[in-house]
């Protein structure tokens, strides 16, 4: 369960880190669009852009869904839940940290 | 307690400590203080230290997490960068977990009249993870954000 969470995140990062991907994310977000009108952004094959989408799709940040001929992407924004859970972690972390090093110092 | 901000990678917070800063800093950096206070009560604690406080020094730390149904164990190490007791302390913080992802911890430690004001910055936290910081990363904060804000 740990490892699967993990391995989600670690999909939704890779997914962000590449400037193509977040300019996918940026066109999707002003709505659905073919494949091919994506890649009409780029100077890249269509086929790259088919892998692009492929990571993105794999962390669940991309919708796609046929339409006769053509396959039509959305965006999903719910697993950058990811990010904003990984920085919680660590403000929970920190705060329970810095709350025992108080504890541990004034107790003497 | 002062409330924690965020600035998108960055976590600041900040804690009163009655204590001079030279104690609170050997407690940061001697290896038996710091197994002795760095756990919070059925969360998690750290059950091994090695530290080697000067500039290039390592530090290692394993952390046992209590809230997982069998404790698992979190490596996380890194290299001292900054050690200038009693004020300034930085070190890198790698989390074996995450991808060995380099993050950089600062403690800031102000004494006045008796009391020491504790402040640690851990930055880092999301660019160094994205590694590419050239672009988009606006972009990404503003799709979280618009998610997180939205209505459940």
């Amino acid at each position: 369960m740990v490892t699967n969470s993990s391995r989600q995140r670690n999909a939704v990062f890779r997914a962000i880190s590449d400037p193509t991907r977040r300019q996918i994310l940026g066109i999707l977000r002003g709505g659905h669009q073919t494949v091919g009108s994506i890649a009409s952004n780029f100077r890249m094959s269509r086929p790259a852009i088919s892998k692009h989408l492929r990571l993105l799709h794999a962390a669940g940040l991309v919708d796609t869904q046929k339409q006769g001929a053509a396959s039509v992407c959305s965006l999903r924004a719910a697993p950058l839940r990811h990010v904003d859970d990984w920085l919680n972690d660590y403000h929970a972390f920190w705060s329970d940290s810095l709350q025992s090093l108080k504890r541990h110092m004034e107790k003497k | 307690m002062h409330p924690a901000s965020v600035r998108e990678d960055t976590i600041v917070q900040q804690i009163d400590i009655a204590a001079p800063a030279a104690k609170i800093f050997a407690a940061l950096t001697d290896p038996r203080e710091l197994l002795a206070w760095w756990a919070a009560e059925g969360r998690f604690r750290a059950t091994h230290v090695d530290t080697d406080p000067r500039p290039g020094g390592l530090w290692r730390m394993h952390v046992v997490s209590e809230r997982a149904i069998s404790p698992a164990v979190t490596i996380v190490h890194g290299v001292y960068r900054v050690v200038e007791p009693p004020h300034l302390l930085i070190y890198s913080w790698i989390r074996e977990e995450d991808d060995r992802t380099e993050t950089l911890v600062r403690w800031d430690l102000e004494e006045s009249r008796g009391i020491t004001t504790v402040r640690i910055t851990h930055s880092g936290l999301v660019t160094e993870h994205l590694r590419n910081r050239n672009n988009g990363w606006p972009l990404v904060i503003t799709l979280l954000k618009a998610f997180v804000e939205q209505p459940a």
